[in-house]
């Protein structure tokens, strides 16, 4: 009788579970995920990534800090909501001379700090030169090394006065180049050049980041900062743009667990969360859900190879790696993701002539290795020949890291009959053997773009310092990467690239995987909000619709100025 | 019991520094540093950071620095989260850790001892081998399993509690549960054993032979020996408890101890790192203490 009861108990549990189902059925007829009631007011709740670093935007060089700034900081210029492109900010306009080497920006008269002061040319001026200083050591200070003397000053050998950037009048910033930069108007987007305030900064030194101290200059201010919990930001009044400005407050939530992300966006305490945040073995149920937000990323997804150790140091056999992956099926497992070829993103730069690299082709694959030496008697391909304990398939740890390296090994498997192990390892670890180049075959590697240009990819084997992790940088493609950038014409500049990076996959020194796609979530009560490249949302055209009717229209297009 | 007291208290400073000296050599093997990702950094800005950071000073004076800085209980300057001194960290970490882990100790104390008690005096009823069974089924649930669980139901099928974050008394209740389950679990056995094995000796049944009524017996003697054990296992489990639980605070998005020391391993944020091992040996310490001299009060038998 006893058991019995016992019994009764567990058998109530396991209806319970599978009464689960039914409780949440009622969500599948809904088209938006989870419960969807509008907040009062235009008050945002976003989660915006791990903890910032800090709130000094010449610091820190990650996303998460990224999206906050900008709410609170302001550049010359900024990214456009839908496409990423440059859009004017601080600047109104600007030109380039023929070899751009020297742009000029007009600073708009009525911008100012939050504190009232207003914003001018010289500020611009100091910002860069404090960014650049030795003594503040920003990570980033090589964004800014292709002005002249910027590179020098850096690193101790010029003063702050010779970097050149030069304030011409209250309002107009001249900035002479040490090499050509023809996207230098979206590369001061970038966080390095965002305006800080010389006062605040001048006294109260690394405090200045304090609630109490911050001065900023972008459409939000500080309200609330407590450190792993929340960073409230509200309009700011002082901002040039004050009118066009909807919403009257943001919560970033520094939120890192996925499946955390997902419970408050589904339980509707955040209305928008960051990009990759949706578990892609979710995909499939979410996509018909109109919260997705899926467009091409500039990121994309590669392996890098070891050139400089034995097997993939022969170029047959990187190519023959690379044509025994299917990146189409790859690309249908993975879900969220475009097959790549080439190493530049596919999509994402209108009128980019973008090379291909090779196809999926198994034969030419084993021929190759034939070719390389892995034959038998008779001249075919013997996979036994083939050093298999010297490849690996390396990944720091994370589940689709290690989806991505299976798939990789079975179509190595399959396709070439070798069996290469795979070896997770804990991020800075990994980093540390990729850039010492202790990993044996392939590494796992991901890039986002800097800025909305092919070059912030094709930059990384130009590297004149350090490693790429690959151990390839000739000189013929970093003259070719530069010849590019002299070009005044962008179409012209365009194909120059293009052939730059027909240059890299024909080397390949890399496996190109996929494009990434922005894969995140958005209540359909924010509107504003796109799904960009960047996924950095210039957060002054979001708002909070509260209108049903209009939940279901698409965005109205943003009218930047 | 003074000098005992003082002696133990001495002691706990050489372990303290022993134990920050492993973990700050462990750092030191773990490959890459706080500044290291995904793309490589000019060796220049390189030199610049190991300048700013001192990490440019010989390893004995970088040592140095550190012990002295243990010693005088100011950790520095937080690598990754520049500009915020490690120990406005710990100030800020430590009320919401020590919130969550006392409430969720209280609760399954209370639950804990409660039902271990009853389970002893009805020992093989069907209240014994219900909280036994639920005992059982606490301890083999890890909190990673209980937390999402309670979460699905409560916060995505009902939506009646938050899912996460640091809020109102609302946000405490499921991280507490969460928090709590293996501890009730653990306390609730712990509690019967304990009571059974008294209830069974020879004081207690002199006690009863007196004509002691049974709720004095209970109470006034059978609890202060059959609790010995919880009392033992209080002393480290609390120490654990207040000084962050990663799972938890991770699963809830707390902005708690835990959290921050799971980030500043794999940030390689040194000061950090420091600060939050030295202050977690120095609560364990003080707790395995407090549980030796709660013994003398408790057990008769004991002496200092």
């Amino acid at each position: 009788m006893r058991r019995f009861s016992t019994s009764r108990i567990g058998a109530a549990i396991v209806a319970s579970l599978f009464a689960l189902p039914a409780c949440t059925t009622q969500a599948k007829d809904s088209p938006y995920f989870g419960k969807v009631e509008a907040p009062q007011g235009q008050v945002l709740r976003y989660i915006s990534g791990s903890e910032p670093e800090s709130l000094d935007p010449h610091v820190s060089t990650g996303q998460p800090e990224a999206r906050i700034y900008l709410a609170l900081f302001e550049g010359l210029t900024d990214y456009h909501p839908v496409t990423g492109q440059t859009i004017p900010a601080i600047a109104e306009r600007w030109e380039a001379n023929a070899d751009n080497t020297e742009f000029t920006f007009y600073l708009r008269h009525n911008a100012k700090w939050s504190n009232g002061d207003a914003i001018t040319a010289r500020d611009f001026v100091w910002s860069v030169r404090r960014g650049l200083s030795p003594a503040l050591a920003s990570r980033s200070a090589y964004l800014a090394y292709y002005i002249q003397g910027a590179k020098e000053y850096n690193e101790g050998k010029a003063r702050a006065e010779d970097v050149g950037v030069v304030a011409v009048d209250d309002y107009t910033v001249r900035i002479r180049l040490a090499t050509p930069v023809p996207y230098l108007a979206t590369l001061v987007s970038h966080q390095m050049f965002k305006l800080v305030p010389r006062k605040a900064i001048e006294a109260h030194g690394d405090a200045w980041t304090e609630p109490q101290n911050i001065v900023t200059c972008g459409p939000f201010k500080v309200k609330v900062r407590r450190p792993y919990d929340r960073l409230i930001v509200v309009r700011d009044p002082n901002y040039w743009d004050a009118a066009a400005v909807k919403l009257d407050e943001i919560t970033f939530y520094p939120v890192e667990d996925q499946m955390t992300q997902m419970n408050l966006y589904k339980a509707g305490e955040v209305d928008a969360v960051y990009n990759h945040t949706v578990p892609y073995a979710w995909v499939d149920e979410m996509r018909h859900l109109k919260d997705y937000m899926d467009k091409p990323e500039n990121a994309i997804e590669y392996y890098m190879l070891n050139t400089k150790k034995a097997p993939t140091n022969d170029i047959r056999v990187r190519r023959a790696f690379n044509m025994a992956i299917d990146k189409n099926a790859l690309a249908v497992y993975r879900r969220v993701v475009k097959p790549l070829t080439a190493f530049t993103p596919e999509g994402i730069f209108p009128g980019y002539p973008q090379p291909t690299g090779d196809a999926f082709d198994p034969p030419r694959a084993k021929q190759l290795l034939a070719d390389a030496g892995y034959r038998d008697a008779a001249g075919t391909y013997d996979p036994s020949k083939f050093p298999v304990s010297e490849m690996e398939i390396s990944y720091n740890t994370t589940e689709a890291n290690r989806q991505t390296a299976e798939f990789v090994q079975a179509q190595w498997k399959q396709n070439l009959q070798l069996t290469v192990p795979i070896k997770n390892i804990e991020w800075k670890t990994f980093l540390d053997s990729r850039a010492k180049l202790q990993y044996k075959g392939a590494a796992r590697a991901g890039w986002v773009g800097d800025y909305m240009d092919p070059y912030t990819f094709l930059d990384l084997f130009s590297t004149e310092f350090g490693d790429n992790g690959t151990g390839w940088s000739p000189p013929e493609f970093v003259a070719m990467l530069r010849e590019a950038n002299t070009a005044h014409d962008p179409a012209k500049r365009y194909a120059l690239l293009a052939r730059a990076e027909a240059f890299l996959l024909a080397a390949q020194p890399v496996i190109p995987l996929y494009t990434a796609a922005t894969d995140w979530l958005k209540k359909p009560y924010v509107k504003g909000m796109y799904a960009n490249p960047l996924t950095l949302h210039p957060w002054k055209f979001v708002y909070i619709e509260h209108d049903r009717s209009k939940w279901d229209l698409d965005d109205p297009p943003a009218s930047t100025n | 019991m003074l000098r005992f007291i003082l002696r133990r208290l001495l002691i706990t400073i050489p372990m303290v520094l022993v134990v920050v000296s492993v973990t700050w050599g462990l750092i030191r093997l773990a490959p890459g540093n706080f500044y290291t990702g995904e793309k490589p950094i000019p060796p220049a800005i390189e030199k610049n950071i190991r300048e700013r950071y001192g990490l440019d000073k010989p390893w004995y004076v970088q040592y140095g620095r550190m012990i002295s800085n243990t010693l005088h209980g100011d950790f520095g300057i937080s690598l990754k989260y520049q500009g915020e001194p490690v120990n406005r960290i710990l100030k800020n970490a430590l009320p919401v850790s020590a919130t969550i882990g006392v409430l969720a100790y209280l609760l399954a104390l209370a639950v804990g001892i409660v039902s271990g008690t009853l389970a002893a005096l009805r020992q093989n009823s069907n209240l014994d081998y219900t909280s036994m069974a639920a005992a059982m089924i606490g301890i083999s649930l890890p909190n990673f399993v209980l937390g999402p669980t309670l979460v699905l139901f409560l916060s995505l099928t009902w939506y009646v509690l938050p899912p996460a974050l640091w809020g109102g008394p609302r946000h405490l209740i499921l991280p507490v549960i969460t928090l709590s389950g293996v501890y009730m679990a653990y306390i609730a056995r712990l509690a019967r054993s304990g009571m059974l094995e008294v209830l069974r000796s020879n004081y207690i049944r002199t006690a009863r032979a007196k004509g002691l009524a049974e709720r004095h017996v209970l109470i006034r003697h059978a609890l202060r020996g059959g609790l010995l054990p919880v009392v033992s296992f209080s002393g480290p489990a609390l120490a654990f408890l207040l000084t962050g639980t990663v799972v938890v605070e991770k699963i809830f998005a707390l902005p708690g101890l835990g959290n921050y020391f799971i980030n500043a391993n794999l940030n390689r944020d040194e000061p950090l790192i420091i600060g939050i091992v030295a202050f977690i040996s120095i609560v364990v310490l003080i707790f395995n203490l407090m549980v030796d001299i709660a013994y003398g009060f408790i057990d008769p038998r004991v002496r200092y």
